[in-house]
């Protein structure tokens, strides 16, 4: 269809950056717990940045981890309403292909009319914005 | 050397000294890099969502074309392949009539939509030959949001390009901010490939369900392309009811059906009420329903000037009964809200009727949208 695109989604770099703030945010605390153990002081600016770093570089790698991408192409669970055109017999099914709004679909089990597809809808998502 | 060893050595009050130092260089180095160049690395961090999203888009062309492909292959059974007329038509450009004499652009818009409409539909044909009418009408709606999808991918695209290549903060920031916009709307396509694929009622069939509703078992005649019209009685109004014809992928024509109903009564018409899906603000429930005064019908306004233009040559007022709906829902598959704001649509008519008008009067009613999935 058309050129190889250069798009690439490659996030290496960053990676490759937030890792290596992580090692050395740790490399640093462990001097520190050294220095604590061996001499017995405690900088405390020094374990605050150390920290900082350290939870600063994992919210990084967390935020880069790769979402599923949710597309739109995904299989909704649609239903058909089905009701009698006379008396108030009513049924749901899932939707089958073929089916449309206002097609006759057999006989009422209860007064032999006609029954119609009345609706055709998706089932509400759970987590659906308003 | 071992950690004791470089222990010791950082100890020294000298070398504490330098480690002071050096921290203070680092400090001076990133304030002057930040200062130089943030908007640059704020540009960098902007395309790179921005070539996520873009990431994104390629997927949803890609995934939109093949389902097409594969649509007409099932359906219509072509003798040949069809990709090669397919990613042909993905490539489609409408260009709109010149403006800079405005006399007669409804005219001459209109004469493009249907040329636009009439080849693609004969494309559809001739790849899916074994294809009936509803179901080429269905897969025109595939091509259609196959092609809106590609279109708004190659946009982006572009943009994106021109802003990596000329580093212009502006063209990227204004793109950054667009997308939000622009990924729930190519959603929307990429869901409405699906229900077309399947032959759903969308939400864009709101209007449409009301009047199949109202002109069910009624006899149906052709009054303009792809449009029906049915006479219904509603408490002892003589109602045209207007529709495009279903249950096959289609807006009909219901200006041109309006304005001939309106003609061959010579304007002798109480009340004219059109309903559509309108777009709901944030905050606002799907499914809820609002009256007004005007044409409520969306579009390049082909439809909407013909009715604006034939009602005010015979002064007939105009009602409007909107189903509110988000972006994302106008063309994927109904959502309930839906179904029940047609059913309050179907009350709120009828009470519109019986006020504004009196018994033995004329009253057309137009159910706007795509009626696919929906029969009459």
């Amino acid at each position: 269809m058309e050129e190889k695109s250069e798009i690439k989604r490659a996030p290496i770099f960053f990676i490759a950056v937030v890792l290596i703030m992580l090692i050395m945010s740790l490399a640093s605390l462990v001097l520190l717990i050294k220095t604590y153990i061996t001499q017995g002081t405690f900088e405390t600016l020094n374990v605050i940045l150390s920290i900082s770093a350290i939870a600063l570089s994992i919210y990084l790698l967390l935020q880069m981890r790769r979402k599923p991408i949710t597309l739109g192409f995904e299989t909704l669970k649609v239903l058909t309403v089905i009701q009698c055109t006379k008396c108030d017999y009513k049924s749901i099914r899932n939707f089958n292909k073929g089916d449309y709004v206002l097609k006759e679909v057999g006989s009422c089990p209860k007064c032999n009319e006609t029954l119609l597809i009345y609706s055709i809808f998706r089932e509400p998502e759970k987590k659906e914005k308003g | 050397m071992s950690i004791e060893a470089l222990m010791s050595i950082i100890q020294q009050p000298a070398a504490q000294d330098t480690i002071g130092w050096v921290i203070q260089l680092i400090w001076i180095l990133a304030f002057i890099i930040i200062w130089i160049y943030g908007q640059r690395i704020q540009t960098a961090f902007m395309l790179r969502e921005i070539e996520g999203s873009l990431y994104k888009l390629k997927v949803m062309r890609d995934r939109g074309r093949q389902v097409a492909i594969s649509t007409i292959k099932e359906i219509g059974k072509p003798p040949e392949d069809p990709t090669v007329r397919v990613d042909r038509l993905l490539e489609h450009v409408d260009i709109e009539p010149v403006s800079l004499d405005p006399t007669g652009i409804i005219r001459r818009l209109e004469h493009i939509i249907d040329v636009r409409d009439l080849r693609l539909k004969d494309e559809v044909r001739r790849m899916a030959p074994y294809a009936d009418e509803a179901q080429v009408n269905n897969l025109t709606n595939v091509l259609e949001a196959a092609l809106a999808l590609n279109q708004i991918y190659k946009i982006v695209r572009h943009y994106y390009l021109m802003g990596k290549k000329t580093l212009s903060f502006y063209i990227i920031l204004q793109l950054q901010m667009l997308l939000p916009l622009i990924m729930r709307e190519s959603e929307a396509f990429a869901s409405a490939i699906k229900a077309f694929t399947l032959g759903q009622p969308i939400g864009d069939g709101a209007g449409a369900l009301v009047a199949a509703r109202l002109m069910y078992g009624k006899e149906k005649r052709l009054i303009a392309q792809d449009t029906l019209v049915s006479e219904v009685d509603i408490e002892g109004r003589k109602v045209y009811v207007v529709k495009a014809k279903g249950p096959g992928g289609n807006v009909g024509k219901p200006g041109e059906a309006i304005r001939q109903i309106l003609e061959e009564k010579e304007g002798k018409v109480a009340l004219i009420i059109i309903i559509d899906a309108a777009q709901k603000l944030e905050g606002e429930k799907p499914g809820e329903v609002a009256e007004g005064v005007g044409v409520a019908i969306g579009g390049p306004g082909v439809d909407k000037y013909k009715v604006e233009e034939v009602a005010a040559k015979y002064r007939v007022p105009l009602g409007a009964v909107l189903i509110k709906e988000g972006i994302e829902d106008v063309v994927s598959t109904m959502r309930k809200e839906i179904v029940d704001g047609v059913e309050e649509a179907i009350e709120r008519v009828k009470r519109l009727i019986c006020e504004n008008t009196k018994e033995g009067d004329i009253v057309i009613v137009a159910g706007v949208g795509n009626t696919i999935g929906i029969a009459q």
